[in-house]
């Protein structure tokens, strides 16, 4: 809300510059957004302001519609300044238009909705449309509003001063000189005075003469009933519409103005009469016209006043501050409650806020009808520890009562791997939670994907089923500005129609290791990826096996499933060159990538250590076993054959060499496999070992066809 | 070469010996250089040494300190340049030091983990538990229960993302429960029970929505933080993006106030950007009054932090935490708008609608909330101007937080 300093100063006596002004009222719940030193603007004749003049720009929060105008804003300043508020504005006018009752009105007001529109007061006026006096245009320049003539610019400025939505028709373009307030007909249509047709539905409140609808209510007049530079007579409105229906036809029509952003938030239903007579007394202070007839109100809900209870220890429990009694019914009174004070109250019963016995204050308060914030003691709360300064609030903390409950162990676990990933030289990434459709479909598995209704854009249609699209533009992002090496992981919720789950995933391109003046380069291959998921499992202990698989997004035959706590936890492979070709990567990269559930991964007991091993006391005896099997055979069928034939005195079985080439037949492969044995209880001989490794050659060649080499 | 000779004076023959010492590459030529310049016999210094021999004594005086002069510097250069170039060799058989070593691969952390990370440590020290939150979520959780109603304009403040098909609620929200709080008797409930479970229809808009997912499961006395992203319908720009991080924190008991709320959050605030130059200054809960920014008018005490009053519909009184213009130190600037001051979290004591929502007694509890965005901290706190940035994961960017430069 743009305000001119001057024009503030209508209605209080504020010392100070707009700077010091802004700064303290940031301080009461005003937040200044801009400042703008203005010089030489012509003023009105009554203007008490002296010195530089400036525009405030002050934010106004969504529940203080109230604050939208000079006077409402005039009222907060000059309650943090401690300064009286001159709540009619200058010049105060002699004349009470209301006194009129008794004369016949040319115009009749019909309110079919009542529930729509809760007031609604007219009033006509004689006038000769022209500019209006300078000094109103360039008040109403510096808050934003275009001056066009007298008669527009006199309703825009009583908006602007008071807070209050008026609007003026050509009294020629009322048919049968009537005013009915009612719903749309169905199809109605109506060209707005911005020129556009709309078309309205039955829950939209319209203005209609006898004939058709001639403005929104609320929302914006019609084009039709505009004033116009031979207009020679005005009828003006101020009225109340329901916040909510204002709000729904200005959405639906996409059409916010200056009125309905007041009426949707709440205008005071007090107010009308009194905007008229503002808008009356302007005109004819202005030049702009005279009066005609009186005043119609028609009002067929009365308001009825808020009356809410304030008590001391309340303030004093929520805020934590005790606020002396003066300030506590200054500051309401200033912001125009009515305060009565009602004497002590004495705590009956026992209670957690207030020791019994313990006597406190207590206020009767009535709440202002522009302040249709304030619907509860806490509010009123609010209001007195805003005016008397958080700034006096002591700075503490809650205490602490209980023992601090355990923390999320998924967040330990998410660390674990992160750490993990970190030390493996994978740098942490962070990607959207959306993607485009037709990137996510490969990696859905075959499931469906959780679509958006309104999403921002194709980019970001549906939500990831899996990090790994989004990781591997993160890949070809880094790739495209020339890093060729790239290890990147990332930890986040993936989507489906089941719900959600978190993931850890990895994406690998470039070379093995850093590359070094020693040379050895080696690009990244399926194991290096493997042992990282290794690694994570490890750490979170858990025995993982892997089995091949294929998935659409894999390159075939470079794929594989992680086995874990009897689940498939993850996938592991080479991204399927032609999706990384469509993510701009190029083709001749090899991109590995995999993805873990850590839902499943959870570590499923306390992994605190259980029991530390004494260390053996018997000396191990180490074999090495060459064998020439069916290269088809897998790694993991060898080492079960093994382990079945072996003693139990194999603590360790692992391969160290594996060949094929020169001098192994097609179809075959070399392997070499290092065997540890020892016992627990005593020093095995080489006896006993020897019989071990002859009964697991001899498994070997039975079931494998293997041949020792 | 310049042929040696006297008629020019010592301290001019300087600048002829610096110009020659310029162009020496190696250790033969620097003692060639020695021997012509200083050597015992036929260099320039014994050509001179010569000359005052000859010269009249008023003579001798000068030639004499100027020869002087003249070889100590020499000299000294001589000596420079002969430690320069040891310095450039190793010695025979010796491992050359200087070669790179062979770094292990070494992962960087994202600055938004980092935040996170931080703020996770404040509150763990501060004995609260750290939860994580579901993403999408109900309108009820989401809006209706934070005294959000399905036409209240402040709903207008946060543009929802839809999904175009309803999710079937989990039965198990999550979070895993809490010691018995066997301490709150009867919990302060006027026993409104849970809601039975609504279908997921949008992706939460703050991690609020946690607040009433925990309380309707959970007694008081509650004190939590909830640290995940939260989605909004705002286009990519340099200062919005469509989800973001945000950490929440929650505290219900009989006598939380809104003073515990200020000393919480504004030594919060203070200890995230208390000392950009190296770690954060230790959390110190003693220290809390002195960062508090001072007296009932507009006059600056120079505090770093202030705590100012606000609106949120969830939280009543609401206040706002600025924390000093990292870019102008309050001085005035356009990343400040002029003002000096940058705001950086919201947070307010709990509104009493959504205590009733819940099942806890408003007359018997009281409670504080706070909500900050993640990415507007690590903007501030390391100068990033575009939040872009931190969803691109451009590795030269990642490179510059967590363990050092690669």
């Amino acid at each position: 809300m743009k305000v001119l300093l001057s024009w503030i100063r209508d209605f209080v006596d504020v010392p100070g510059t707009g700077e010091e002004i802004g700064g303290l009222m940031s301080l009461r719940g005003l937040p200044l957004e801009g400042l703008e030193p203005i010089d030489g603007l012509p003023s009105p004749p009554w203007s008490r302001h002296e010195g530089p003049d400036a525009v405030l720009d002050f934010e106004v929060t969504a529940n203080r519609p109230d604050c939208l105008s000079i006077r409402g804003i005039a009222r907060e300043i000059a309650t943090a300044y401690r300064v009286p508020l001159n709540s009619r504005p200058a010049p105060r006018s002699n004349a009470d238009r209301t006194s009129d009752a008794g004369v016949a009105s040319e115009i009749t007001v019909t309110i079919d909705d009542p529930d729509l529109c809760g007031r609604y007061v007219a009033g006509m006026a004689d006038v000769h449309v022209a500019a209006s006096p300078e000094w109103m245009q360039a008040r109403l320049a510096a808050c934003g509003v275009r001056p066009i003539n007298n008669i527009v610019d006199i309703t825009n400025y009583v908006l602007i001063e008071l807070g209050h939505p008026m609007h003026a028709f050509d009294l020629r373009r009322l048919h049968g000189s009537a005013i009915v307030v009612r719903r749309a007909r169905s199809d109605e249509r109506l060209t707005t005075l911005d020129g556009k047709e709309r078309v309205l539905t039955a829950d939209m409140l319209v203005i209609a003469d006898a004939e058709r609808a001639s403005a929104i209510g609320g929302v914006m007049g019609g084009a039709e009933s505009e004033v116009a530079a031979d207009t020679a007579t005005i009828v003006l409105e101020s009225a109340w519409f329901k916040p909510q229906s204002v709000r729904s036809t200005s959405k639906r029509l996409a059409l916010r103005t200056e009125a309905s952003y007041r009426f949707e938030r709440g205008a005071d239903v007090t107010a009308p009469p009194e905007a008229m007579r503002r808008a009356l007394e302007l005109i004819e202070l202005t030049g702009a016209g005279r009066a005609r007839g009186p005043l119609i109100d028609c009002h067929p809900r009365p308001h009825e006043p808020r009356e809410l209870t304030l008590d001391a220890p309340a303030i004093k429990n929520l805020l934590g501050m005790d606020v002396p009694h003066a300030e506590v019914t200054r500051i309401l009174r200033s912001l125009g409650f009515e305060v009565q004070t009602l004497g002590s109250w004495q705590a009956s019963q026992p209670d957690a806020a207030l020791p019994v016995g313990q006597i406190g204050q207590v206020w009767r308060v009535r709440v202002p009808p522009w302040r249709v914030d304030i619907q509860r003691k806490v509010d009123l709360i609010e209001e007195v520890g805003r005016h008397y300064g958080f700034e006096h609030l002591a700075a503490t903390f809650p205490a602490v009562e209980q023992a601090p409950p355990p923390t999320d162990s998924r967040i330990g676990r998410d660390n674990r791997v992160r750490q993990t990933l970190l030390a493996t030289g994978f740098s942490e990434a962070i990607t959207f939670g959306f993607v485009e459709h037709s990137v996510a479909a490969p990696y859905a598995n075959g499931a469906a994907v959780v679509k958006l209704a309104n999403p921002l854009s194709e980019k970001f249609a549906v939500l990831r089923p899996s990090l790994l699209p989004g990781l591997v533009d993160a890949v070809s992002h880094n790739r495209r500005h020339g890093r060729r090496d790239v290890r990147l992981f990332e930890i986040g919720t993936r989507f489906a129609a089941a719900g959600e789950t978190r993931g850890a995933a990895v994406a690998w391109t470039g070379l093995a290791a850093p590359d070094h003046w020693s040379g050895g380069q080696r690009e990244v291959d399926f194991f290096d990826v493997k042992g990282v998921i290794e690694q994570i499992c490890a750490a979170l202990d858990a025995d993982a096996s892997f089995v091949p698989t294929t998935r659409e997004y894999l390159v075939a035959g470079r794929a594989a499933e992680v086995h874990a706590r009897s689940s498939v936890i993850g996938v592991l492979g080479q991204l399927n060159p032609s999706i990384a070709e469509s993510r701009e990567l190029p083709m001749s990269d090899a991109v590995y990538v995999a993805e873990l559930d850590l839902e499943l991964l959870s570590p499923a007991k306390s992994t605190a250590l259980r029991r530390a091993e004494p260390l053996p006391r018997f000396p191990l005896i180490v074999r090495d076993v060459s064998i020439l099997v069916d290269d088809t055979l897998s790694a993991e069928t060898v080492r079960g054959t093994i382990r079945a034939a072996a003693p139990p005195t194999l603590v360790d079985l692992r391969e160290f060499d594996r060949y094929q080439g020169r001098g192994i037949p097609d179809g075959k492969v070399s392997l070499a496999l290092r065997l540890t044995f020892r016992a627990a209880d005593r020093t095995l001989t080489d006896a006993e070992v020897h019989a071990g490794m002859d009964a697991i050659v001899a498994a070997l060649r039975n079931n494998l066809g293997a041949i020792q080499r | 070469m310049i042929p040696i000779d006297t008629s020019i004076a010592p301290d001019r023959a300087l600048s002829v010996f610096q110009d020659e010492l310029s162009g020496v590459r190696t250790d033969a030529e620097l003692q060639a250089l020695r021997t012509r310049w200083v050597g015992r016999k036929g260099s320039w210094v014994a050509a001179y040494m010569d000359a005052i021999g000859r010269a009249s004594p008023e003579a001798k005086r000068t030639l004499g300190r100027l020869a002087n002069e003249l070889k100590r510097s020499i000299e000294t250069a001589i000596a420079e340049r002969e430690a320069a170039l040891a310095a450039m060799r190793r010695a025979p058989g010796s491992v050359d030091v200087t070669l790179p070593g062979r770094r292990p691969a070494i992962g960087h952390r994202h600055p938004l983990s980092l935040v996170r990370e931080e703020v996770q440590e404040i509150f763990t020290r501060l004995g609260y538990q750290v939860l994580e939150g579901r993403e999408i979520e109900d309108d009820y959780h989401n809006f209706e229960a934070l005294n959000m109603p399905a036409d209240h304009p402040a709903r207008d403040m946060q543009d929802t993302l839809y999904l175009a098909e309803p999710v079937a609620p989990p039965g198990d929200f999550g979070p895993p429960q809490g010691p018995p709080s066997a301490s709150s008797g009867d919990g302060g409930r006027r026993g409104k029970a849970p809601l039975t479970p609504q279908p997921l229809t949008l992706l939460r808009t703050h991690t609020s929505a946690m607040q009433i997912r925990y309380m309707e499961q959970h007694d008081w006395p509650v004190r939590l933080i909830v640290i995940g992203p939260v989605y909004r319908r705002d286009n990519l720009d340099l200062t919005h993006t469509p989800m973001v991080h945000q950490v929440e924190g929650l505290v219900v008991g009989p006598n939380i106030t809104l003073a515990d709320l200020k000393g919480t959050v504004t030594s919060m605030a203070a200890a995230l950007f208390g000392d950009s130059s190296g770690p954060s200054r230790p959390f110190d809960a003693a220290q809390g009054p002195e960062l508090v920014e001072g007296r009932a008018s507009s006059t600056d005490d120079g505090s770093l932090v202030r705590f100012r009053p606000s609106f949120f519909p969830y939280t009543e009184p609401s206040a706002e935490v600025d924390i000093r213009c990292i870019r102008c130190k309050g001085e005035g600037c356009p990343i400040c708008k002029r003002t000096g001051w940058l705001e950086i979290l919201g947070s307010g004591m709990v509104h009493p609608v959504v205590f009733e929502h819940v099942g806890y007694d408003p007359e018997r509890v009281t409670g504080f909330a706070f909500g900050m965005g993640i990415e507007r901290v690590a903007m501030l706190k390391w100068d990033v101007e575009d939040i872009r940035l931190f969803y691109e994961n451009d590795l030269r960017f990642l490179e510059q937080f967590g363990y050092g430069r690669s």
